[in-house]
């Protein structure tokens, strides 16, 4: 068995065992919303770790799984996987929307999913017919899973568990074959992969779909785990957060990722007392991560462990190619 | 024989520049052709429109008959053309052999889902890649640097990374766009060798080159341009002797020298300019 299965038991053991540890409702609560932040920053990973295209758009995605999960359980009692799946897959239907613009590059490609995601949150606010409007969606039901009423807070954290379980091991597997060799050659140099036959449009479009149903799903799940919808929760803000955990956890590595969404979704919670702390000290991580050349916390913990097998065991610490998505 | 790659009428303007200028180039399978000329005579505009990197203004491109003018550059390398570039770009921070399989891609068919799946046929397609990958790099000698991050390699090696990249599909035209630029005299003529071996092993190569003494032994016929028009084409024994470009590497008003000093004349008037 390799390190990084190991690593990853011994990770899934923690997760599993978290709501047994803090069992408070209300603890409980956030860490489901923790998993719900490590789905989203996944695919801005996916995005910007790997393709290298900085979204400001997932957001939008994030708030269109929302609410159609949320309107077809309110509306047509649609049971709560297929809500969510629903949701996902017209998240990914709308990405399409993007394809047009996939050409423009860099800051250019930013700028426009940012539009998308002004654009998105507009209707949101205002087509009270779809969304509510201002007032948002109210009273979603609980979700059931197979029969079984999942809606409690435990029984949810597990279902968010076991999806963000199933996108880690997608993205990981995308991250390790033809198509993610292609993403990451596209990110480091456009033009000599479009030189050796990748169709940079098309992988850059099939890259916002599969990143825009993940973070859909991520949409549905928190639809029916908050039983309220706000437009003002998948405002450009949270675009910014989502991009906020990827920069933090470190650009290119999946775990980095969740490290991320773990700390800017707790954060705030524990220093909830302090009010917009939150904000500077966000602020701070980022300009300070930003100097580790964008591999993050991820990045300085593989340094300081590296670092503590050479000084403790006197042996070399190995030298690996960048770090890049694991 | 029809040529491989058959070029005609070919114009590229940028702004009121006109950088090639109504040029024609054929190029025979199985043959080096080298393109020639001074400083900003085109040659590397007009391999970047056979590429397709940069759009024609007018003029037309058949590939094995085929007329690719409008053809995007991902096309025309699943086509079989492929090439390195003048600055190198290599995918830096990918270790060499992944490097080479992305030269693959093309090649190559297992979607998303197979990779997901984890299917017999992707893992049996991986480990065809590798193996081909390893080889190409094997031919280019640097077998033992498979693991390396491309980015940490030396400049020399890097060169040999990227032709690896380009030949590891089998292409039937490979564009060098100078391939021993930065090279010292060893290494350049270590880059003649592998230029015939390529050739050697099917492909056809269309050569952009500044080196006389690369030029001149790896090329079976040549084409010189100067100032974006077609000066001269013909074997290097022929352009050697071809008045006009001798004129034109020397600059109008010089003597002809005696014969044996012209390759080196051709060559510090490169220099010099």
């Amino acid at each position: 068995m390799t390190h990084s299965n190991i690593a990853r038991i011994v990770v899934l053991v923690l997760l599993i065992a978290a709501p047994l540890v803090q069992p408070n409702a209300y603890w409980v609560h956030v860490f489901s919303l923790a998993l719900i932040g490590v789905i989203l920053a996944f695919s801005q990973q996916l995005l910007v770790g790997m393709a290298g295209i900085v979204s400001l758009g997932q957001g939008a995605f994030y708030g269109i799984g929302a609410y159609t999960a949320a309107s077809l359980s309110i509306a047509y009692k649609l049971p709560f996987l297929l809500a969510i799946l629903i949701g996902g897959l017209l998240a990914g239907a709308s990405s399409l929307l993007l394809v047009p613009i996939v050409r423009l590059k860099g800051s250019s490609l930013a700028v426009a999913t940012l539009g998308f995601a002004i654009i998105v949150h507009l209707v949101m606010m205002n087509e009270d017919w779809l969304t509510g409007g201002s007032i948002g969606l109210m009273d979603i039901p609980h979700p059931t899973l197979f029969g079984l009423p999942v809606g409690g807070e435990t029984a949810f954290y597990y279902v968010c568990l076991a999806v963000a379980a199933l996108v880690f091991l997608t993205f990981d597997r995308i991250a390790h074959s033809r198509f993610g060799r292609a993403l990451t050659a596209m990110s480091q140099d456009e033009e000599a992969a479009r030189a050796s036959g990748v169709a940079i449009s098309l992988y850059k479009s099939k890259c916002f779909l599969i990143a825009a149903i993940a973070s859909g799903i991520a949409g549905g799940l928190y639809a029916y785990h908050s039983q309220y919808l706000n437009p003002n929760d998948f405002s450009f803000q949270k675009s910014i957060d989502i991009l906020m955990m990827v920069i933090i956890g470190g650009i290119g590595s999946l775990p980095g990722a969740a490290l991320g969404a773990a700390i800017v979704v707790l954060v705030p919670e524990v220093l909830r007392s302090s009010g917009e702390f939150r904000l500077i000290l966000f602020g701070v991580m980022v300009i300070v991560l930003a100097g580790t050349g964008n591999r993050g916390l991820a990045g300085v913990i593989t340094d300081l462990v590296k670092y503590a097998i050479a000084r403790w065991w006197h042996k070399p610490a190995p030298t690996t190619a960048a770090a890049r998505v694991s | 024989m029809t040529p491989l790659l058959d070029v005609s009428g070919l114009t590229r303007h940028f702004g009121g520049l006109v950088a090639v200028n109504d040029v024609a180039l054929e190029i025979a399978p199985g043959s080096v052709h080298g393109l020639i000329g001074p400083n900003g005579a085109g040659k590397t505009t007009m391999l970047n429109m056979v590429s397709g990197h940069l759009s024609s203004s007018s003029g037309w491109i058949r590939f094995e008959r085929e007329l690719i003018t409008k053809t995007p550059v991902d096309v025309r390398a699943r086509l079989g053309i492929r090439r390195t570039f003048q600055n190198l770009k290599l995918f830096r921070e990918m270790t060499v052999l992944e490097n080479i399989m992305v030269g693959m891609h093309g090649q190559t068919q297992c979607e998303i889902w197979h990779a997901l799946l984890r299917t017999p046929r992707q893992k049996a397609e991986e480990a065809a890649i590798a193996e081909q990958a390893r080889k190409a790099l094997d031919f280019v000698g640097l077998l033992h640097l498979a693991e390396m991050p491309a980015g940490s390699l030396p400049y020399g090696s890097q060169r040999l990374v990227e032709i690896a990249r380009a030949i590891v599909a089998s292409p039937k035209l490979l564009l060098l766009d100078e391939p021993a630029a930065g090279l010292n005299g060893a290494e350049s003529k270590k880059m003649v060798g592998l230029i015939r071996a390529i050739r050697d092993s099917g492909v056809t190569i269309l050569l952009v080159e500044h080196h006389m003494d690369v030029v001149m032994p790896a090329c079976d016929t040549i084409t010189v341009l100067n100032y974006g028009k077609r000066l001269a084409n013909g074997t290097p024994a022929q352009i050697r002797e071809h008045p006009e470009v001798i004129k034109a590497y020397l600059g109008g008003g010089v003597k002809r020298r005696p014969k044996a000093d012209q390759p080196k004349a051709a060559e510090a008037a490169h220099a010099a300019s």
